[in-house]
């Protein structure tokens, strides 16, 4: 089945870079893949994405007033990550998330960073999320990240590299959950020929992360989900993980505040909250401190949080963290507060706000990828190699007009892994890796991630709004 | 419970027998048409579901599609189980797994092509399929989720609607003003599924007067007005917790009162009000029961009253205010 498979000029995630040879960790699913032929797999494939769609496991495309929904393409052949470099992974992101919470809790209190002049207050400061209001707020157990969805890629010598934080509300786990479980029943003896770590005690670690957060002491925590609503494209993660914490799920109108407490109302009455997993940014939290329109949020909310009243996980202007500009200071973070070096790299970064950066990126914009500080789900970049004359003369003008709000890197073409296609042939696609990272008691990292593939030829675009699909993920026990 | 959680729990439920009892309507009539020389026999229907003016004003031109498909008509069937699947997707977390797939698949199913083909060449099977799938998850309801809150009030939501159900059912005999011939008595009595039952009571055979008293009477037929009434009776007072023959809240108080009136009526008082007014005030009480249910539960105002701290009774003052002004 893999006879005609072309390896490319990538770092292959199955076939060795340097000879023909599977990697190990990949031979036995070779071997059993071969009971196969590509029709019959694809129709293994077909049944599971009708479970999906039966099931409701999809996401709402937004832009669409049908309310379309579309299940996130899935792909029957698995990644598989063997236990050492899972372990560097592990320390790697581990390490991160710390610093970054270091960082969080002094640019929000003392600014020691900024004094000792590593990183420039004003680029701080003009991040798109920092809040003001966060100065010097205490928050509880001093954790602003407690659930971070890290993205990382692998380039053309199959090194991991961290490519965003997503330290506000990442979602995708969800998938990675029903994911294992759609590989579980289609592949039941490869699976366990595998010892493969499972998955399946997240929703129990982030109810605990969750509950470590309490402020009321001598009661039992109660803890809810946060949710924009019915209409909101990761709407079914929202269900899916309230159900499996057993704890509610609820909208802004469901909660009320009252002498700086929250309380969401209940049948029987008004029942105190304690710790709230939001689903819904920053700016939609509360109208009377952010956008005063938002219908989403709670009025009152924020004096309720900076009371130390009710938790909110994550915390309040964390988004700092997700800035690009910020992101490309991330291994000066690191050293600065844990005197490391960083275990996972990040891909080198120009800052278009340095002069000298800005003048290497205008004059080498066609071998670039331009990002915008502040967009995500694959938006508001360019990709130089690809772009039109016009498209690169736009975009210049933009980085000279707002030089703070645009970075480039260079193209890291993305390892690829071998992946089922519609005319049924199996191709090399592109892909990445999202693990969950929790920081509660003690930081946990699920065993196992989110690998999106870009299922367009030679795309290395991965987000499911844009022509991405998912993979199970394998981290193996020995 | 969230109060907008058991709202959602309630028109769950409350649509998914809206769609059975219309399916159920639409198979009876249509099949009764096949023999009838009435120019229009979908008139009754239309005007029993009260969507005669919707009708007219919408673009939709076939009777039978407007009823079972038309996005024109909220109360489609196929509507219906939009709103039905919508509110489900919204307490997702609070029904059981395979509640949440059979309805998913209903949904899949009623608004894709292949139902409106089935409808047009098979449509008794297409009717059937939508009873099937309602009675699937009416199974599924009292059999996959805790008898709890959340379950009393989908099983209000759904006592409510076919109770509703049965007396337009009746007014559809109205419609014929007392000389309703023995074909449509029998076929309203198909229309709740009560032919087989109504005969095992009634050996005497059937006139208006006997199936009135049995749709609207019957102390043991679980889609008789005042079996309903009964049950919505036992599930409001197990929500409150107070003893069945008081009342905390108005739609405990009309509900009761309701009863009452069913318990002790026969069809001789019915024809002192006259038929239409007698259901049309039946009809008026089940919305106003609806409508209390929504205030006691759902509404703002009466749980703040729960709670007594300073800021609640500031709140409370001045929404009493605003009321006043």
């Amino acid at each position: 089945m893999f006879n005609h498979y072309v390896k490319g000029e990538f770092f292959d995630e199955m076939f060795s870079h340097t000879s023909r040879k599977t990697f190990p960790h990949y031979e036995c699913l070779l071997e059993h893949y071969a009971n196969y032929d590509v029709t019959s797999l694809s129709n293994k494939q077909r049944l599971i994405e009708n479970t999906f769609l039966e099931e409701g496991i999809t996401f709402t495309v937004y832009g669409d007033n049908q309310g379309t929904e579309r299940i996130f393409p899935f792909d029957l052949i698995p990644r598989i990550v063997p236990r050492k470099e899972w372990q560097l992974i592990e320390e790697g992101l581990t390490q991160r998330l710390i610093a970054l919470n270091l960082f969080l809790h002094d640019i929000y209190h003392e600014g020691q960073i900024i004094k000792d002049q590593v990183i420039p207050e004003s680029v701080v400061k003009t991040a798109t999320h920092y809040r003001p209001e966060m100065q010097g707020v205490k928050v509880s157990r001093d954790i602003y990240i407690q659930i971070c969805g890290t993205d990382l890629i692998r380039d053309d010598k199959g090194n991991y590299l961290c490519l965003e934080d997503n330290a506000r509300c990442p979602s995708g786990v969800s998938y990675l959950l029903e994911n294992r479980e759609a590989m579980k029943r289609a592949f039941p003896n490869l699976y366990s020929q595998y010892k493969v770590k499972p998955v399946d005690n997240y929703p129990d670690l982030l109810l605990k992360t969750l509950q470590h957060l309490s402020p009321r002491q001598g009661h039992g925590p109660v803890c809810v989900l946060l949710t924009p609503g019915a209409y909101n494209s990761a709407y079914f993660e929202h269900t899916f993980l309230a159900r499996k914490m057993g704890i509610e799920i609820v909208e802004g109108r469901d909660l009320i505040v009252l002498d700086a407490y929250v309380y969401m109302r209940t049948t029987k009455g008004l029942e105190q909250v304690d710790v709230i997993y939001r689903r819904l940014d920053d700016d939609y939290l509360d109208p009377l401190c952010f956008h005063e329109d938002s219908m989403l949020g709670v009025s009152g909310l924020m004096e309720a949080y900076t009371k130390g009243n009710v938790a909110l996980a994550n915390a309040v202007g964390t988004g700092v963290a997700d800035d690009k500009v910020i992101y490309a200071y991330v291994p000066e973070i690191i050293k600065y507060y844990l005197d490391q070096d960083p275990i996972l790299q990040n891909v080198p970064t120009y800052l278009a706000w340095r002069e000298k950066d800005r003048s290497y990126i205008l004059s080498h914009l066609d071998s670039l990828v331009v990002k915008s500080a502040n967009e995500s789900g694959g938006y508001g970049m360019l990709m130089g190699p690809c772009a039109t004359k016009k498209e690169l003369q736009d975009f210049a003008k933009k980085i000279e007009s707002e030089p703070r709000n645009f970075i480039a890197q260079p193209v890291i073409s993305l390892s690829r892994h071998p992946t089922i296609c519609e005319d049924l042939s199996i191709e090399g696609r592109h892909v990445d890796l999202r693990p969950f990272v929790l920081y509660g008691d003690s930081i946990e990292i699920i065993s196992g991630g989110l690998t999106r593939v870009a299922l367009n030829k030679g795309s290395l675009i991965v987000n499911s709004s844009q022509g991405g699909g998912s993979k199970d993920t394998w981290v193996l026990n020995d | 419970m969230l109060s907008r959680v058991a709202n959602s729990l309630y028109w769950l439920s409350r649509y998914l027998e809206r769609a059975e009892n219309l399916a159920r309507l639409v198979e009876v009539n249509r099949y009764e048409s096949l023999d009838s020389i009435d120019p229009d026999p979908w008139r009754p229907l239309l005007y029993t579901t009260c969507n005669e003016k919707i009708f007219r004003e919408s673009k939709e031109q076939d009777v039978g599609m407007f009823i079972s498909f038309s996005e024109d008509n909220p109360d489609s069937i196929r509507e219906c189980v939009a709103h039905a699947r919508e509110n489900a997707r919204m307490v997702r977390d609070q029904i059981s797994e395979e509640i949440w797939r059979e309805l998913n698949r209903f949904h899949l199913f009623i608004r894709s092509e292949n139902a409106v083909e089935l409808w047009k060449n098979q449509p008794e099977t297409f009717h059937r399929r939508t009873i099937e799938f309602c009675m699937l998850l009416s199974g599924l309801i009292h059999a996959t989720v805790l008898h709890d809150e959340g379950w009393h009030f989908m099983q209000i939501g759904k006592l409510i609607e076919r109770a509703d159900k049965t007396t337009r059912v009746l007014d559809m005999l109205a419609y014929y003003q007392g000389i309703a011939p023995r074909a449509k008595l029998a076929s309203a009595l198909k229309s709740c599924s009560a032919f087989n039952a109504f005969q095992a009571e009634y050996r005497s055979g059937i006139s208006l007067d006997n199936a009135m008293s049995f749709l609207l009477f019957s102390a043991s037929f679980p889609r008789s007005v005042r079996f309903c009434i009964q049950q919505l009776d036992y599930h409001l007072h197990t929500v409150s917790g107070s003893p069945i023959g008081s009342y905390t809240n108005e739609a405990e108080r009309i509900t009761g009162s309701t009863l009452a009136q069913l318990n002790f009526s026969s069809s001789l008082n019915i024809l002192q009000v006259g038929y239409h007014d007698y259901i049309d005030s039946l009809q008026k009480q089940f919305n106003e029961i609806g409508q209390q249910v929504f205030d006691t539960y759902i509404l703002l105002p009466l749980e703040i009253r729960s709670n007594t701290n300073s800021g609640t009774r500031r709140r409370q003052n001045d929404h009493q205010r605003q009321q006043q002004q």
